[in-house]
């Protein structure tokens, strides 16, 4: 998909928000990759991950016609689908485990199998696998600042948290990354740039 | 820079690009099986709308003839008295109304335009009563 003015943005919203189908067929190509990843990230299986998602699409679909425009339409959906992921865990037990971390109980405190060197892998596959050792909450505020070039104020409404709890994952989850990657990916990262 | 120390600025670009070449994988025919359902919840949607509408239509003819009834049991001498003046009213209107079908039938007698019209008219009323009954049987023969 190529990049389109804001006439055409604008024309593709408001087609959105009236519920075209076609509009909205090409809303789930757009974000489909970031609800999985989102719904991956908090800890759901593979099966759970595909009904939060659907359940993520729905609801969107529901709320578009309410959607002004206040946030940007990614953070929009970012927080429908964490929500989505928060809620099914909270039904289905698992959101005590979230709690946990949310109250940073274990947090980091796991020591982690270091990651293994290997020649032939790709530098972002060893990032991404870095990523996943993460706590879960870290994960997301790295992916969301990092990938998505989210801020601390988005990530915050995003997640429903502190702006300085948001500040504190991604000063974590960054030590913690580089504490992981170093002694693999030295010598590019001090090449790079 | 000490020597144990990670090039921070390149560590957070090296990071950005690796995470954003990332592509995460969705299972195939996701946008076709989101779109079904998508159909399906508008027409759930649409069903529970009808379905509430003949409820509160329900609930209105029950409502009303529970309140005709609880009125004429409590208070049947002022009932009786509304319902016979409703009665008397409704019977002039309709003395005065058939009158008015012999006057406009004396006036229109004899003019060709009227029975055109009226001929038109009945013919779209029995296009439509046969277009309701039997059009779709008629279309698939």
């Amino acid at each position: 998909m190529g990049k389109r003015s804001w006439r055409q943005e604008d024309d593709w919203l408001r087609q959105l928000r009236s519920g075209d189908h076609n509009a909205f067929a090409e809303f789930i190509d757009k974000y489909k990759e970031t609800v999985f990843l989102c719904c991956r990230r908090m800890g759901l299986r593979e099966d759970e991950t595909e009904d939060v998602a659907s359940e993520t699409f729905l609801a969107a679909y529901k709320a578009l016609r309410r959607y002004g425009g206040q946030a940007e339409l990614s953070t929009w959906l970012w927080s429908i689908a964490y929500r989505q992921a928060v809620n099914y865990l909270r039904k289905n037990k698992r959101h005590r485990q979230l709690q946990t971390e949310l109250d940073e109980e274990i947090v980091g405190t796991e020591e982690q199998a270091p990651l293994t060197q290997a020649q032939s892998r790709e530098q972002q596959e060893i990032v991404w696998q870095a990523v996943n050792h993460l706590p879960r909450l870290w994960a997301v505020a790295v992916i969301l600042h990092y990938r998505e070039t989210k801020s601390i104020a988005e990530i915050a409404e995003i997640m429903r948290i502190r702006q300085n709890t948001v500040k504190t994952y991604l000063f974590r989850g960054r030590e913690k990354l580089k504490q992981i990657l170093s002694p693999v990916l030295r010598d590019e990262i001090d090449a790079t740039g | 820079m000490p020597p144990d120390k990670l090039n921070e600025e390149n560590f957070d670009h090296m990071l950005s690009q690796a995470l954003q070449r990332h592509e995460e994988p969705v299972p195939p025919a996701f946008t076709d099986m989101m779109l079904r359902r998508v159909k399906q919840a508008e027409q759930q949607r649409i069903l529970a709308h009808v379905v509430l509408q003949e409820r509160l239509a329900l609930a209105a003819c029950i409502a009303l003839a529970s309140a005709i009834i609880i009125v004429a049991v409590a208070f049947p001498g002022t009932a009786i008295g509304a319902l016979r003046g409703v009665a008397a009213d409704l019977a002039g209107q309709g003395q005065a109304f058939v009158s008015r079908f012999g006057q406009a039938a004396e006036i229109f007698s004899g003019d060709w335009r009227f029975y055109a019209i009226l001929a038109s008219v009945l013919g779209f009323a029995v296009y439509s009563l046969v277009e309701l009954f039997v059009g779709d049987r008629l279309r698939t023969a």
